[in-house]
């Protein structure tokens, strides 16, 4: 009898983290149509956000700013410490449309940056692209071009 | 017949969180979505909508307004506010549009089910600390509360304040003329006629404006750069 190999699935886990429990239903509704990604699980803020990243062990963190008790940059600074070799890549889904944000979001260790306005246009395409350890970046203004 | 909810939010993610909320629940359905102001009110007026769920900060025209509107074209609609906050004075203009509902974004997972269960029954359905303010009997003071009158911005009319926002969104006259299929000298007119009534001097007076009268909200910064002091196990 020949042996089969056979190719073990392995989903892509996602960890949701908003303070708002509408918008953490929103971003999964966007996300199910995905056989191959899973939402694994949820948080209200960085804390139980840095809390979940150990305990659950996703792959990628949707990760909003303002929160509660400790911000989203906080929290990504914390995961990036705790990485080390292998951890989540985080992907900011946030109501800041600024290009400062967006590059203290990145200096904070995200691979992704995503504005909220947007995210049903944007939010499938990040969560591809940063689980693969690409970057993708996308606010909603065009940012001024200095004379 | 199942009860037709109009949904109006700026952000299609919070717009798609509210319709799986919803239509969980059996005899309820979404007849139709909205992403300003504008477009809420006259898909009310075309579909006719048992419950209009709006959010307060939009843009082109906020909840606010657009429950005045609402409620100038038929007192019969039932509006249900959504808001990030609940300053005494977004709760009073609320309760002055006509708003039936008052409900904080935050807790819309947990109160929207309720807050539309209660209007479906004829019913008002606010946050525990609307009803404190009703208690506190600040709606009968010994005066009546005229609706659809934005107590603190008296001397405009519906089109004014309509413009006001616009133009503290950073519209031109043009665009705002455009967009209300009005002529630019007529929109000029209206822009005069604002800032002469609010005394204002400059478009910035206006926005700062704007802002302290919930016309417009503005996303508060996130302080970037201080560590906190939070241990995490």
């Amino acid at each position: 009898m020949s042996h089969q190999r056979v190719e073990k699935f392995m989903p892509v886990r996602i960890l949701l983290v908003d303070d708002h429990p509408i918008v953490r239903q929103g971003l999964r509704t966007l996300l199910q149509g995905r056989g191959d990604w899973e939402v694994v699980g949820e948080a209200s803020d960085g804390v139980e956000a840095v809390d979940k990243v150990e305990s659950l062990r996703p792959d990628v963190v949707v990760l909003d700013v303002t929160m509660p008790r400790m911000n989203g940059l906080e929290a990504c600074r914390l995961i990036q410490q705790k990485r080390k070799n292998s951890g989540p890549e985080v992907l900011f889904v946030t109501q800041h449309d600024s290009p400062q944000m967006m590059r203290e979001a990145l200096d904070a260790g995200a691979r992704g940056y995503v504005v909220k306005s947007n995210a049903a246009r944007d939010l499938l395409e990040a969560v591809e692209s940063v689980s693969q350890h690409r970057i993708f970046t996308a606010l909603a203004r065009v940012p001024e071009v200095p004379r | 017949m199942k009860l037709r909810i109009l949904l109006a939010d700026d952000h299609e993610i919070v717009r798609r969180g509210l319709c799986a909320l919803l239509q969980k629940h059996e005899g309820w359905e979404i007849c139709g979505e909205a992403s300003d102001g504008r477009e809420a009110v006259e898909m009310a007026k075309r579909l006719k909508p048992d419950v209009v769920i709006v959010d307060i900060g939009m843009p082109s025209l906020n909840g606010l307004d657009t429950t005045r509107q609402l409620m100038q074209h038929d007192p019969q609609f039932k509006v249900i506010v959504l808001t990030i906050t609940d300053s005494d004075q977004v709760i009073r203009e609320a309760l002055d549009a006509g708003a039936r509902g008052f409900v904080l974004k935050s807790d819309a997972a947990r109160d929207l089910v309720s807050a539309v269960e209660a209007l479906q029954s004829k019913r008002m359905f606010f946050t525990p600390r609307v009803n404190d303010l009703v208690l506190a009997g600040f709606l009968d003071k010994g005066h009546v509360v005229a609706r659809n009158e934005p107590p603190n911005l008296p001397t405009l009319t519906v089109r004014e304040r309509e413009i006001t926002q616009l133009l503290a969104e950073g519209k031109s006259s043009k665009e705002v003329a455009s967009l209300l299929n009005l002529s630019t000298k007529t929109v000029e007119t209206h822009r005069s006629n604002i800032m002469r009534k609010l005394s204002l001097h400059s478009i910035r007076d206006l926005v700062v404006y704007a802002i302290k009268n919930n016309i417009i909200q503005i996303q508060m910064p996130t302080q970037m750069s201080a560590p906190t002091e939070t241990t995490v196990a």
